[in-house]
């Protein structure tokens, strides 16, 4: 085991179980509750249950860029939000230093009624930041955005692309230790994803750990030295990120 | 470069129980203010009098109640039926607001349960406060009446903001309740206005509460809003039953005991929320 204190991400033996839902409607659930009101404390019994996740382990150093990828349902979205705190692991667990931006969704926040400028500020402190933090970036995220003109109307006559631009250029923002991208350069175009992809690597090259979710090896290969592949919850693979691929697409190829 | 004194967050299997976490709260308080500051900026756009509705809503209650009040010939301590009527339904609009907006504001605000971390408790405690500045505004109605009924207000007046505090911790007490079960049992919201219906009557709105019956007097008083609308009442025009005392006494207790229970029902909830919502 490297040591501890040089590592931006530490996962041990993480694991995460769901309970499945009886499927009971409304009134069924409402009548097991009144049958025994002592459920509104308790947790719901283990009713049947499915692992989502299973004795993952990895580490992340600073600097480095970490492709997670993996088939739908392999669980890569439920690590995420554990390592974001959105959720709780059922085992196991993660120690991270320095300050965390996570990105799960592409505009986080955004409400349609109100201007640019007043999303911007929302989902950047929803996200993380301080509003002075935001202020200082005002500029530069506009910028990156190419949103200027629009600043004052609200979010929703924008077209989707500029939109997503904006919701983008919040979360390339990140003045921190560790950043965590799910999938979000999916819905974006070319020549955003390239300037994204370009700004993810600068961050890394000043010291921050970037783990981040794709589907799309091209984009991302040239980016993460690493990956690690998802399947079934657990880990397959975990090198370098070209071998990481070839397993990914064996997978996929297996999968049809 | 990581710094060496960066914070470190150790992440631990989920134990049925979180923490109230204070400090994390004071440093995310400015998810609180944005919050609130979306709430009150977007509660009534597409509206044509805005802001007035926080006036026209307690002015047409009252109305409609005066009506009820001459029909039933109901007494008022002595003050014109109106005056007592809103009184009365300022502090009570602003209550049943804040409690349905707080027991909706984890259902209504899933994405930023499932996509983003903040202490979760923020939700209803921005949807209590953002309701605040309906409350302030619908305040201003009862100067108003007053000079119109040349009645002028007691020198309790200064303990007013007190009661509007208790307002909002009231409804905050509630609204954890209510919000924390509402993400499981959806039924919440479709029970909630016959809840809100049935504390109308058996608060001291619409009546003195000195019509309540010996034998229930003192189960009036376990309501919280008991002691509110009475204090409210209290602070505005003075006088006052000899019951005030005991019965917001009664009201700091319950509520004492409401807003206890209902942070630890949340606190116990909390980790689940985003796998149900």
């Amino acid at each position: 085991m490297s040591d501890m204190s040089a590592l931006a991400i530490h996962v041990r033996e993480l694991g995460k179980r769901f309970q499945l839902e009886p499927g009971r409607r409304a009134h069924e659930r409402l009548e097991h509750l009144l049958r025994s009101p002592a459920r509104l404390w308790k947790q719901r019994p283990a009713a049947a249950a499915t692992w989502v996740l299973r004795d993952v382990s990895f580490d992340l150093h600073p600097s480095e860029i970490v492709a997670l990828v993996g088939c739908n349902g392999s669980g890569k979205s439920v690590l995420l939000k554990i390592i974001s705190r959105v959720m709780k692991p059922t085992e196991g667990n993660v120690t991270i230093r320095g300050r965390v931006a996570s990105i799960l969704d592409v505009g986080t926040g955004f409400h349609p009624d109100l201007t640019g400028r007043e999303n911007l500020f929302l989902s950047g402190v929803i996200l993380g930041m301080k509003r002075v933090e935001v202020a200082r970036a005002f500029d530069e995220i506009v910028a990156f955005a190419e949103v200027e003109k629009y600043l004052d109307i609200p979010v929703k006559r924008y077209s989707s692309g500029m939109k997503m631009r904006l919701a983008l250029a919040v979360c390339a923002q990140f003045e921190r230790d560790v950043v965590l991208l799910d999938e979000v350069l999916a819905v974006a175009d070319e020549g955003f994803q390239r300037r994204y992809i370009a700004r993810v690597a600068q961050v890394a090259s000043e010291g921050c750990a970037v783990l981040m979710v794709s589907h799309d090896a091209q984009a991302v290969e040239r980016l993460c030295a690493r990956a690690i592949l998802l399947d079934g919850g657990r880990i397959a693979a975990n090198g370098p990120s070209r071998e990481v691929f070839d397993r990914y697409h064996g997978l996929l190829s297996a999968a049809e | 470069m990581i710094q060496p004194d960066a914070p470190v967050t150790r992440i631990g299997p989920a134990t049925g129980w979180t923490p109230l976490a204070l400090r994390e709260m004071w440093e995310r308080r400015e998810v609180l203010y944005l919050l609130v500051w979306r709430d009150i900026k977007l509660r009534y756009r597409h509206t044509r009098v805005g802001a007035l509705w926080a006036l026209l809503q307690p002015l047409l209650s009252m109305l409609m109640l005066s009506l009820f009040g001459r029909i039933v010939g109901v007494k008022s301590h002595g003050l014109p039926y109106p005056l007592f009527a809103a009184s009365g339904l300022v502090p009570w609009i602003y209550f049943t607001h804040a409690l349905t907006q707080a027991s909706n504001s984890l259902v209504q605000n899933e994405v930023l349960l499932t996509k983003t971390y903040f202490p979760r408790i923020m939700l209803p405690m921005a949807a209590v406060v953002s309701g605040a500045a309906d409350f302030l505004v619908a305040a201003l109605l009862l100067p108003f009446l007053m000079l119109y009924y040349h009645i002028p207000p007691s020198a309790h007046i200064v303990a007013l903001p007190l009661f509007m505090l208790l307002a909002l911790i009231t409804a905050l007490s509630a609204g954890l309740w209510l919000a924390a079960l509402n993400i499981e049992y959806r039924d919440l919201t479709n029970a909630l206005p016959f809840l809100t219906q049935l504390l109308f009557f058996l608060t001291p709105l619409a009546y003195p509460a000195s019509m309540i019956p010996p034998p229930w007097r003192m189960f009036a008083g376990v309501n919280p809003l008991t002691g509110l609308v009475e204090g409210f009442r209290w602070a505005l025009f003075g006088g006052g039953s000899p019951n005030l005392l005991l019965d917001v006494g009664l009201s700091l207790a319950s509520v004492s005991i409401l807003l206890t229970s209902g942070v630890v029902v949340f606190q116990r909830k909390e980790e689940r929320f985003a796998e149900i919502v």
